[in-house]
């Protein structure tokens, strides 16, 4: 089994790995500590202490923060409970006219605002952009990924952690408070 | 007693549900006894597909199999499940199986039989197919006397006589314009076609030699599998050949379990997906076809404890009258193709897809037409499916992610536009046909680069455009231009691989059509989203001018067109004179009028999707693709944030003014943004208003609604309308 070291593996996230150990890591069989070695870079490089178990996003991390399962970006910025989508905890900024979309889209490469709606989920602590959906009017925002953290943990990884979460969506249950 | 191919078939699938197993194959004998001979084995069976992918195109006439490599061949068990294919478009691996078993389920084992030499087809989207010009093909192979094997092919024809020439029938508003169709027949035995089916193939095609020359070509094929797979027969023996051929499939289920289990994480993802077709006030066929229409392409994907993977389309809209309407049957193999791609590349076969669990589409909409709308046209049907599968690629890039494997990281694709022409050439014949521009598109965005510029395609690994000079040979066309498109990838830490610009003359002929085909591209709309905060690619937007000053250009030696120029101001525009200038039209179409000698077109072909936060990008690569003419200055200034000057006739970065510029970017961001609920609040009176909402997405909102009333549930929860709550569309 291949391993790998950090270094290296830190060298390929900042897209500096030369190609041919590039091409080492896609032939090789895979490495079984990546997951924990990619961790433990990834705790390296975020502003907050809380223990990493999920890097969501590049940016975004599902952390364990005094007994609450969150989603952080590596500024330290929280979006609240992993189980629902952590966009509504966050800022955006939506081009869905011409004089705002042509600010990134030009001339003939312009969409149509009545077609399409671009929004910009920014972290309300660093600025970064976080993602960008392309939708028309009435899409709710999609909820990339919902883990089943306990049993990856559990049975995919043989640790369980020491408390458990249900497996269910809650976005609509932040929605509900919304409109109440 | 033998039991018949049903009866086995339904044996596997008893086994496969008692055990978990393929085939019922808890242990893998051969490969556990003779390793070095299962893996030699495996290379024979598929240098032996490869051996008739390169004699099947050799023999084929038309550039599209001949040139582009546009096609496949498999070898597969008895009871039809893929063993192994070619090279080619590997699209077609699940159909072609699914062919193979559709025969035998069919009972034709009985009526007519299935003796050597046997040559069966099938195009019909109703039994199966994609669409009609892709001509499916199997032989049964027998040894000793035995149904042991098949053979499979398919080859994309370029034109299978539907109402419109070629073979790109975006256009087509029902099946029965959808051409002519081989609905599950014999089409030839004793290694030979039925002189019936090459007549029928003559009186209903527009191009019947190349229509036959490429059968001669997939039956060529065939018959290389046949040929070789005997020889490897008598070298290993029939029995450790039918053994490891299940082995080799099951193994492929096992490595992609095994790699999901490994390298992502189980839980649900949801990936939005959507496309246009705006046809309104366009030529079209029917009255019924004078209206825009959208696309929902929603994927939900739930990997469980076990590593098995659900499917759901549920949200996906409603059938379309063109030609844009796949049955589940190939929208499942295009599914196959994508997911052999990203997880179970390690032996491309049936194995990997036996561990998805696919829902059944909703009954009516583009991807289960049929049962609501028996006459849905399908004449692309692949259109709106490659968008679709765009999302697989980018939610298990995302899954990689989270186990630190980047190295496996790729965004989605762009856009599929096509071109075609039809007319007569240069020497006098008669030529409808695809180019093969769009088969050479940007690659994704990777984890840890950009994509590569023009070497890729979502729908085949056989990526390549094609030599221009073949081109230039089929049709009455020159090309002025075949250059790589400046920000054509998606803004992004990483972008796509660029696209880039077909421009051609029309030269030599009568009159020629362009038809500007919809094979999943995307004009009103962006393509994608931005993965992790990129932004996506631009939408699709072609130029052409009818009866143009470009003969007197050459004649005076000015300057000719040889892109498409700044989307602010087109080279069409500005160097062109011409009655009809359209410098910016809104795709799919079919010119009004035949173009003439020394028209020109201006074709745009798609980068593919970014990630990473734009400001992020590596300020060196904004400089290479500023000094290599791939991006602007204005998009590096204003999307990068990267401040650069030209002191000495290249571009030169000013670090510390990027910097401030970044950071002036961070804070304009969060002083426009609002809090999510604050917008929310506002969007929601907009949505229920309808405001700024073309009446295609209204009737693509109300179609989802209906066909998938728990979809409609949820969205309406989400902006806390009214139960009864309907669109207007």
């Amino acid at each position: 089994m291949a391993e790998f070291d950090k270094a290296d593996i830190e060298k390929l996230i900042d897209g500096v790995l030369p190609w041919p150990a590039t091409q080492d890591m896609l032939k090789s069989p895979k490495d079984t500590d990546r997951f924990d070695k990619y961790v433990e870079i990834m705790q390296a490089r975020v502003d907050f202490k809380d223990p990493i178990l999920l890097p969501l996003t590049p940016m975004l991390f599902i952390v364990a923060a005094d007994g609450e399962r969150v989603v952080k970006c590596r500024c330290g910025h929280s979006f609240g409970d992993y189980r629902a989508n952590w966009k509504l905890s966050s800022l955006i900024h939506v081009r869905d006219d011409e004089a705002s979309i042509s600010e990134i889209y030009r001339g003939r490469e312009m969409p149509d605002p009545a077609w399409v709606q671009i929004r910009e989920y920014i972290c309300g602590g660093c600025g970064s952009q976080l993602e960008v959906e392309a939708v028309p009017r009435g899409c709710p925002p999609d909820f990339d990924f919902l883990p089943d953290l306990d049993t990856f943990y559990g049975e995919w990884l043989g640790r369980p952690l020491p408390d458990t979460f249900s497996f269910e969506d809650k976005t609509l249950e932040k929605i509900a408070e919304w409109s109440s | 007693m033998a039991l018949s191919l049903r009866e086995r078939t339904q044996a596997h699938e008893d086994a496969f549900k008692a055990t978990g197993c393929l085939f019922g194959l808890e242990t893998l004998v051969c490969k556990e006894t003779d390793p070095g001979g299962y893996e030699a084995v495996w290379h024979i069976l598929s240098n032996l597909c490869n051996a008739a992918w390169a004699v099947g195109c050799k023999v084929s006439s038309s550039p599209i199999a001949a040139e582009g490599g546009d096609a496949l061949w498999g070898l597969h068990t008895a009871t039809g499940e893929a063993i192994c294919i070619s090279r080619g478009i590997s699209a077609h691996a699940g159909l072609l199986s699914d062919m193979i078993k559709n025969f035998i389920a069919l009972g034709y084992e009985d009526n007519p039989g299935f003796k050597p030499g046997d040559i069966f087809e099938n195009n019909d989207p109703h039994y199966g197919g994609i669409h009609s010009p892709d001509f499916d093909m199997c032989m049964p192979l027998f040894y000793d006397g035995e149904l042991i094997a098949w053979a499979s092919c398919v080859s994309h024809v370029s034109d299978a006589g539907s109402v419109t020439p070629g073979s790109i029938g975006f256009l087509n508003p029902d099946c029965y314009s959808d051409g002519l169709a081989i609905s599950m027949e014999r089409v030839g035995e004793g290694n030979r076609f039925y002189p019936w089916y090459e007549l029928r193939i003559r009186s209903r095609t527009r191009t019947p030699d190349f229509v036959m020359g490429d059968a001669r070509g997939r039956l060529a094929g065939c018959l290389t599998i046949r040929d070789r797979l005997e020889e490897v027969i008598e070298k290993y023996g029939l029995d450790f050949i039918t053994d490891a051929s299940k082995e080799y499939i099951e193994d492929s289920r096992r490595y992609a379990v095994g790699r999901v289990k490994t390298q992502t994480v189980p839980g649900r993802v949801r990936k939005s997906q959507f496309k246009d077709l705006a046809m309104k006030g366009k030529r079209v066929l029917l009255a019924k076809q004078d209206l825009d229409c959208a696309f929902n392409l929603p994927m939900e994907l739930t990997i469980n404890a076990d590593a098995s993977v659900d499917l759901s389309l549920q949200g996906a809209s409603g059938t379309v009258p063109f030609g844009e309407n796949i049955s589940p049957t190939a929208l499942k193999s295009g599914l196959m193709m994508g997911y052999s791609h990203i997880v179970g590349f390690d032996m491309f076969n049936s194995g990997p897809i036996s561990a998805w669990n696919v829902e059944m589409p909703p009954a009516g909409s583009w991807a289960n037409p049929f049962e609501k709308n028996y006459e849905a046209a399908s004449g692309v049907a692949w259109a709106p499916a490659v968008t679709w599968v765009s999302n697989l690629y980018e939610v298990f890039g995302r899954l990689f992610q989270m186990r630190g494997f980047v190295e496996e990281m790729a965004a989605g694709a762009g856009t599929i536009m096509t071109a075609e022409f039809s007319g007569i050439n240069q020497t006098g014949m008669y030529l409808t046909g695809l180019t093969l521009e769009q088969a050479s598109q940007g690659s994704p965005a990777r984890g840890y680069s950009d994509g590569e510029n023009s070497a890729w395609c979502i729908y085949t690994p056989e990526a390549d455009f094609g030599n221009a000079e073949i081109s230039e040979l089929y049709y009455p066309i020159l090309f002025l231009g075949r250059n790589v498109a400046p920000n054509s990838g998606g803004y992004g830490q990483f972008r796509g691989g660029l696209g880039h610009t077909a421009v051609w003359m029309v030269y030599n002929t009568p009159g020629l059509e362009y038809q500007c085909g919809d094979a999943g591209m995307r004009s009103k709309m962006v393509a994608n989203h931005g993965m992790y905060g990129a932004y996506p690619v631009v939408p699709d937007r072609p130029a052409y001018g009818h009866k143009t000053n470009v003969k007197q250009l050459i004649e005076e030696q000015k300057p000719l067109i040889h892109g498409r120029g700044d989307p602010e101001s087109p080279l069409i525009a500005s160097l062109i004179e011409a009655e009809v200038v359209e410098d910016n039209a809104i795709a799919p179409f079919v010119t009004p009028e035949p173009l003439q000698d020394y028209d020109i077109i201006v074709h745009p072909i798609a980068g593919a999707q970014a990630m990473g936060d734009p400001i992020t990008r590596d300020v060196a690569s904004v400089e290479r693709d500023l000094n290599e003419g791939w991006t602007t200055t204005r998009v590096a200034s204003e999307i990068h944030g990267v401040v650069a000057d030209k002191p000495n006739g290249a571009f030169v970065v000013d670090s510390a003014a990027t910097d401030a510029k970044r950071s002036e970017i961070r804070a304009a961001r969060k002083a426009r943004a609002v809090p999510f609920k604050d917008w929310w609040l506002e969007e929601r009176e907009k949505v229920k208003a309808e405001e700024n909402m073309d009446p295609a997405i209204l009737t693509m909102w109300s179609t989802c609604m209906e066909f998938s009333p728990k979809y409609g549930e949820e969205l309406l929860a989400f902006w806390a309308l009214p139960e009864d709550f309907t669109f207007s569309g």
